[in-house]
């Protein structure tokens, strides 16, 4: 014969399941881009990347404590934390550079206490690598059309993204994959990627991404 | 173990929902509308700089879907900037932040509600007859725009001259172009560049000052880029800018000097090409004379010899600073005068000067002495803002001192011959110029002006010292229409709002930076009630002319009653404009009538006097004879150029002599630092049009204070911390972009941000040049210190309150 307790705790199992439930739906709606939901699949891809100084995906999650100071410090709020539903990398930080992009102002790597997020500088940040689809992007596929956002937005011009016969091109050698090109550029495509893309090209050798 | 598992989720919770509260941007990933989308195309001029590209809008459904540039145009040649692309996004119902009904409020503290056309109407019309009636005609002023379309403001001039006796008809273009208008007339003897477009293609040396060509005309600098490119070791580029800029990219040559010494290094060029004997000898014999001082006395090549002797490079290169050497303005000076065809090129960083008309002036005089004119690829050219500024404005009579087709107020026969052909008696005009911008919100300021028409711009964030004047435009015994699109800073002070049609919602021309005259025929349907301004005017003139019971203002409307506004209205005036009042003036354009403009891919350079001459597209090069039929016709000699401008009785080109003048304020040890303001690519002027197309908004939400690393490092301050901007007139506060672009000791701020915080007008200074009236916006002291780390801001734009 159940006892009260029993009752109240399969009303306490029921309202966690039912809560879990609607965060799943929740996480689905709010957060298209998320490549998979596996439990243990990293987070990491196109456009959503570590903050800067991020160790290789392989240790993040071991290695962060999920202490949220980077997500605190933040002055623009571009870090935000993985909700519940992340596997293990819930509660790490991750950056949505097309809804807002690092502008690099370095504090997070200052106040990272595991030094998951190790201290650099910012020319030494390497979150991941610009790439331009050539297909999408105005300038290079309309001949007609001068657009250079991405160029205009970017914190080292003329090193990192140059200019050729008013064409965008990126440098891969001083591109730090800050986002701002990212989150500047006109076009999004149908599946809410831009014309310019930042891969996160560094995040799983061995060195991790920067 | 401190973190229970629920203190975990809650916190994990708390921080999800806290970084959904940033500056997130609320912009959907909505697809672009493409091409194949619209099943019509109509032919139009683009609505935002002074380049005149010429596009297609694409409409759907009586709904604007597209824009595409035109191939075929002479300006583009189909080539259009991002803001080019997007502005259909403004057009009809696709915004929903459009003014659509005429807003009132008897007093500026109370809330706006929405009143008919009628009412509308009836209130402008009394409160301006009560001004004049009380106060006088000169109680009341219009303060117009070169985006207005011409036939807005050749009939907006025309109601305030004719019907209303004054002549405080004012606009924007005094703030920017004023001071290449005033420096083609003293040196050349008329109004306008000589040459065109063209010449990009033909020039072999670019001179660029003051312009950042690449980011303000992005489209003509590809034209300049592709020739460079195209020619890398023939084509040289010198680009002359205190601040390195995306246009700087493409120079050979780069002289940056200090703030305010571009007469000295312009002069020590003059020295150069005297010292070096660069100067062309015939053409100064032909077609020059040299002249000095306000009463404009006839001087010897030998005095201007001694004049520039002043200016030795050595010298020139200690005023200057910057990076500056003698034997860079050496080098500067033997491209110029050596060159096949120099072309010198400049905006703002010119003209907005105390000495604005002198800096124009001895960019002329290189032209002059090396004769690097009217051949192919030579030209001392300036570029304007604005789509109309020279078409509507310099050529419609849109400032105090000028009538219709560059006649001015002061020469009585000029003035008498505009009452004779508008048909109303004798003396009517005013003899005596009106109020130039700033002593017309000066003016409004001291309650001199009781009733202002502000049409179709912002001055409450583009004049500069912009809060001096705001107290004025805030007054209770000042009344204040404005006609505009959108909310912006000056509709926030305004007693009257009503709403207009955009671009393609209603007909009329719009004359580009090269004498071009481009038509814009409607398209799409205006939101709401929304209506031409023509139409406006029309209707509130015939009332104005009921409430004083005078005549000669119905009389001035007269020839456009009963016209249909969308086309025959402009079309009407148009027709009067260019028929009677430019006929046999420098600007004719008696060819480019609606039916010509429409035939043309792009459209009519005046002179074009003949419907045959302007469906060749009329005149490429001012002044040389065969290629312009006004040269021919005012011919006095046999020479191959004549240059017939009707300011100079001699019919010469005049070289000054003007010495290195420096800015109205120069930085002390209180406020240390140059502050200079500019564009960015994405924007255009007060943004209210720019800001509200998400696209462009998100490369540039905010504006920013450019600082030298040097400074930076100097003074602490690190990319994205606020730094407070403060000169004696007020205070900003902007994240900072630590960015080698401005020289040491230079901050530099773009202007287009409506925040109040961020509005830099509210920090320059209202200097003006002596002749032209064009205030000092590009110089003024300051001091910077940072007074936070970085911060989250979010985009500002005017918004109108229920």
């Amino acid at each position: 014969m159940p006892t009260k307790d029993d009752a109240r705790h399969i009303k306490r199992r029921t309202f966690i399941k039912a809560l879990g439930a609607t965060s799943v739906v929740a996480g689905s709606i709010f957060q298209p881009i998320r490549s998979s939901a596996g439990f243990l699949a990293s987070p990491v891809t196109t456009n959503t990347l570590r903050p800067p100084g991020a160790v290789s995906e392989k240790y993040f999650a071991s290695k962060c404590i999920r202490c949220g100071r980077c997500v605190e410090v933040c002055p623009y709020k571009c870090i935000r934390p993985l909700d519940i539903h992340s596997g293990i990398f819930a509660g790490t930080p991750l950056i949505h550079v097309v809804d807002i992009p690092c502008y690099l102002c370095m504090k997070c790597v200052d106040v990272c206490p595991t030094g998951t997020l190790r201290p650099i500088s910012q020319e030494e940040t390497r979150m991941g690598l610009a790439v331009i689809d050539k297909h999408a992007c105005m300038t290079w596929n309309q001949e007609l059309a001068l657009c250079r956002t991405c160029y205009n937005v970017c914190p080292f011009k003329e090193k990192a993204i140059k200019l050729d016969a008013l064409r965008p091109v990126i440098i891969e050698e001083y591109c730090t994959g800050c986002g701002l090109c990212v989150h500047g550029c006109p076009v999004t495509q149908k599946d809410g990627k831009k014309a310019i893309n930042v891969e996160p090209i560094y995040a799983f050798k061995e060195k991790g991404a920067r | 173990m401190g973190l229970s598992r629920r203190e975990f989720i809650k916190r994990t919770a708390a921080l999800t929902a806290a970084s959904y509260v940033g500056i997130d941007l609320p912009f959907s990933n909505e697809q672009e509308a493409h091409a194949s989308d619209a099943d019509s195309w109509h032919k139009g001029t683009c609505r935002l700089c002074g380049s005149g590209c010429r596009l297609e809008l694409g409409v759907k459904n009586g709904k604007a879907v597209a824009l595409r540039g035109i191939t075929k145009s002479r300006t583009n040649m189909g080539y259009l900037c991002m803001k080019g692309m997007l502005f259909y996004k403004l057009m009809g119902n696709n915004h929903p932040e459009r003014l659509k009904k005429p807003l009132y409020r008897a007093r500026k503290d109370q809330p706006f509600k929405e009143i008919s056309w009628d009412e509308a109407l009836d209130i402008a019309a009394k409160e301006f007859a009560k001004a004049v009636k009380q106060y006088g005609n000169d109680s009341v002023a219009y303060y117009g725009s070169g985006q207005a379309l011409t036939e807005e403001t050749y009939i907006f001039q025309k109601v305030m001259r004719g019907g209303l006796k004054t002549n405080n008809v004012e606009g924007n273009p005094r703030l920017c172009m004023a001071s290449a208008v005033g420096g083609y007339i003293t040196s050349f003897g008329a109004d306008e560049p000589i040459g065109s477009y063209t010449n990009f293609e033909r020039a072999s040396c670019f001179f660029i000052i003051g312009s950042n060509t690449a980011e303000a005309h992005p489209v003509l600098f590809r034209r300049i880029m592709r020739r460079k490119l195209d020619n890398k070791d023939t084509v040289k580029v010198i680009n002359a800018d205190p601040r390195v800029s995306p246009t700087s990219r493409i120079a050979d040559l780069h002289l940056q000097f200090n703030p305010g010494t571009d007469l000295a290094l312009l002069n020590a060029m003059a020295y150069v090409i005297v010292e070096e004997n660069l100067y062309d000898e015939d053409f100064l014999k032909n077609y020059a004379v040299f002249r000095m001082g306000k009463e404009k006395k006839q001087v010897d090549f030998a005095k201007y010899k001694s004049f520039v002797k002043d200016y030795s490079p050595e010298k020139a290169a200690r005023i200057c600073g910057g990076n500056i050497t003698p034997e860079k303005i050496r080098q500067a000076a033997r491209w110029f005068a050596k060159s096949e065809g120099t072309m010198s090129i400049w905006t703002m960083g010119i003209n907005q000067r105390k000495r604005g008309v002198w800096a124009n002036n001895l960019i002329h005089n290189l032209h002059i002495l090396t004769g690097q004119l009217c051949k192919p690829g030579a030209d001392s050219f300036s570029l304007t803002g604005q789509p109309n500024a020279c078409g509507g404005v310099r050529e419609g009579g849109g400032l105090c001192h000028i009538l219709p087709a560059h006649r001015l107020v002061k020469k009585d026969k000029l003035r008498h011959e505009v009452e004779r052909l508008w048909g109303i008696p004798e003396g009517r005009i005013p003899p005596k110029p009106g109020y130039h911008t700033v002593a017309m919100f000066e003016a409004v300021n001291q309650g001199k002006i009781k009733a202002i028409w502000i049409n179709c711009t912002s001055p409450a964030q583009s004049l500069p010292n912009c809060d001096k004047y705001r107290k004025g435009m805030r007054r209770e015994d000042v009344f204040m229409v404005v006609t505009d699109i959108f909310p912006t800073k000056t509709t926030e002070l305004a007693n009257l709002i009503l709403p207009t049609a955009f671009i393609f919602e209603k007909t009329g021309v719009y004359g580009c930076t090269e004498r071009r005259s481009q038509l814009t025929a409607k398209a799409v349907d205006a939101p709401g009630e929304a209506k031409p301004e023509v139409w406006i005017v029309r209707e509130w003139a015939l009332r104005l002319a009921k409430e004083l019971n005078d005549p000669v203002i119905k009389k001035c409307v007269e020839p456009f009653l009963g016209k249909e506004p969308d086309y025959e209205l402009p079309k009407a005036i148009w027709d009067e404009y260019t028929q009677k009042l430019t006929k046999g003036r420098d600007n004719d354009l008696r060819g480019a009538t609606y039916d010509v403009l429409k035939k043309l891919p792009d459209g009519v350079q005046w002179p074009a006097p003949t419907k045959e001459w302007a469906l060749k597209g009329g005149t490429d090069i001012k002044f040389v004879r065969g290629l312009d039929p006004l040269a021919d016709k005012h011919a006095k000699n046999d020479l191959p150029y004549q240059f017939y401008g009707p300011a100079h009785p001699d019919k010469k080109l005049w070289i000054w002599l003007r010495p290195q003048k420096g800015p109205a304020e120069m930085p002390d040890s209180e406020y240390p630092f140059y502050l200079s303001t500019g564009r960015v690519i994405d924007h255009w002027h007060t943004a209210s049009m720019t800001g509200r197309i998400k696209e462009l908004m998100r490369a540039n939400p905010y504006a920013y204070v450019e600082i030298n690393p040097k400074d930076a490092e100097k003074l602490g301050i690190k990319p994205g911390d606020m730094v407070e901007v403060v000169s004696r007139r007020g205070r900003n506060v902007l994240p900072a972009k630590i960015y080698v672009g401005p020289c040491e000791g230079m901050v530099f701020v773009y202007w287009h941000d409506q925040a109040e915080d961020r509005m830099i007008n509210r920090v320059t200074k209202d200097a003006f040049d002596p002749g032209s009236k064009e205030p000092e916006f590009k110089i003024c002291a300051c001091r910077i210190k940072k007074v936070s780390g970085p911060r989250p801001l979010k985009p500002f734009l005017v918004q109108m309150k229920a």
